[in-house]
């Protein structure tokens, strides 16, 4: 009976100029909600994400490391974070390191601590006063993070949140700062948490040009 | 305002030095000739025809990952898992030689000038696998993949931005879109090479396994498998030489530009 009103749904079409149209139609729909998100992020968040900046500046200025992490997709995004502080294309080269890249230390607190230990662990064993966590999470609410964050907290760590929707329960942690996406798209979300971490990035590194011209 | 495609500056707050500049996005004004939705679905027919992705980011291994676990593991209910894999580690040409099939897809994300990115794309053909790119960097000039998709980055932000994780989303996107149509993915013949009209044969890129007894015949691999053929036009090979094969015949050796064809990997 539907075949008639939808061929599509036999398998059985052969219009690949709809389809193609269809793709076409939605590169540009999705892009432009991408953009449109990314521009109204950065503008509200702006005083955000410059407090931000200068909280994180003056950490790596008193001689603090940064440690990232996220899961799934998150975790990626916690490394190129890390990466663009360690090894930035243009500027001054950070301490910092994703908690996401050795599968040895990772399968062992799962295994003999079970997973939402997983980064506070590691942060017992590395993080001291003065140092800075950075978590991305686009529910606000991995578990693991909402852990780790809370020993970064008792460990004069300062905290910095990248999170989706409303913030979830990274928004009411008590983080020095977290970062909201307002979005409920996980891909919008972690691309427009790319372009606020850049923007964090830019902000620390200007907090550090006057040392660089003085030096 | 979004959708113009244009870059947009972002008043700088009070006590920044720099402005905090936003990238517009052409891509949202994009026209036929995006790259993206046929991208997506060579994706879908090779993944409907049996493929693995190999996907690697020798320089950002985790966007390698990033686009490996969209695959895998969808956010979207619903959506099927695909096999995607990231390759990292010292030798991605290597890894990849070693598990890639024919008919299987090699993802890359890279700038355009990565030299590893560009030895896996040459070879690629005696792999018999279709190539992706999504690429940044001044446009790619000698070296070529199945898929394109550029992003011009002048400043090098492109991987930090969002912007490459926007194309590989999409592209995700796109791919499962394509799964809704079935019909439209079956018979997907892997690549149908130049044929020779005097002999039927094609000229293929074959790349070398190692010399039988006689030393002039050598066992090669190209996309449709294992097979001898004579060198005695191109001289004495070796182990991962690439070669021009017609009708049983090396006629000639190719240059790997960058990390040297003699090279053992």
């Amino acid at each position: 009976m539907t075949d008639f009103l939808y061929p599509f749904i036999d398998g059985d079409e052969d219009d690949l100029g709809a389809l193609m149209a269809d793709l076409a139609a939605s590169v540009r729909d999705k892009a432009a909600t991408s953009t449109a998100l990314r521009i109204a992020t950065l503008d509200r968040a702006r005083s955000q994400i410059e407090a931000a900046g200068e909280a994180m500046a003056e950490r790596f200025a008193a001689g603090g490391r940064m440690f990232t992490f996220g899961n799934g997709g998150s975790s990626t995004d916690a490394t190129t974070l890390a990466s663009l502080f360690a090894c930035p294309p243009q500027g001054r080269p950070l301490p910092a390191r994703a908690l996401v890249e050795d599968s040895a230390v990772l399968t062992a607190l799962g295994n003999d601590v079970g997973f939402r230990l997983i980064f506070s662990r590691q942060l017992i064993a590395h993080a001291r006063p003065g140092d800075i966590a950075v978590g991305f999470s686009t529910s606000g609410s991995s578990d693991d993070l909402l852990v780790a964050f809370a020993e970064a907290a008792s460990r004069q760590v300062l905290t910095v949140g990248f999170a989706g929707y409303d913030g979830g329960d990274m928004g009411r942690a008590g983080l020095d700062h977290c970062l909201v996406v307002d979005s409920d798209s996980v891909h919008r979300i972690q691309e427009t948490q790319a372009a606020v971490a850049y923007a964090v990035w830019r902000a620390v590194q200007t907090s550090f040009e006057p040392v660089l011209a003085g030096a | 305002m979004a959708g113009t495609g244009t870059e947009v500056d972002v008043e700088p707050a009070s006590g920044f030095a720099a402005t905090s500049r936003v990238a517009g996005d052409a891509l949202s004004d994009a026209s036929a000739a995006d790259p993206l939705p046929g991208a997506a679905y060579a994706l879908a027919r090779r993944f409907a025809a049996g493929a693995t992705m190999w996907c690697l980011a020798p320089t950002w291994p985790e966007h390698g990952r990033h686009v490996a676990v969209e695959f895998v593991h969808p956010v979207i209910m619903g959506t099927r898992a695909l096999p995607a894999v990231s390759i990292t580690g010292p030798d991605p040409v290597a890894a990849v030689r070693a598990v890639a099939r024919p008919g299987d897809v090699v993802l890359a994300v890279s700038t355009t000038d990565d030299p590893v990115v560009a030895e896996v794309l040459r070879r690629a053909p005696a792999w018999g696998v279709t190539t992706a790119w999504v690429a940044s960097g001044a446009a790619p000039t000698d070296v070529r993949a199945d898929l394109l998709v550029h992003v011009d980055d002048p400043d090098g932000s492109a991987p930090y931005d969002g912007r490459l994780v926007l194309r590989y989303h999409l592209l995700w996107e796109l791919t499962h879109v394509c799964f809704e149509h079935p019909g439209l993915l079956r018979d997907d013949p892997a690549g149908a090479g130049e044929v020779c009209i005097t002999c039927g044969d094609e000229g293929r890129l074959a790349e070398v396994l190692g010399a039988t007894a006689d030393g002039l015949d050598v066992e090669v691999r190209t996309a449709d498998g294992v097979e001898i053929v004579d060198t005695s036009l191109v001289g004495p090979v070796a182990r991962n030489d690439l070669l021009l094969v017609h009708a049983g015949i090396a006629i000639a050796a190719v240059a790997v530009a960058g990390l040297g064809a003699g090279r053992e990997r």
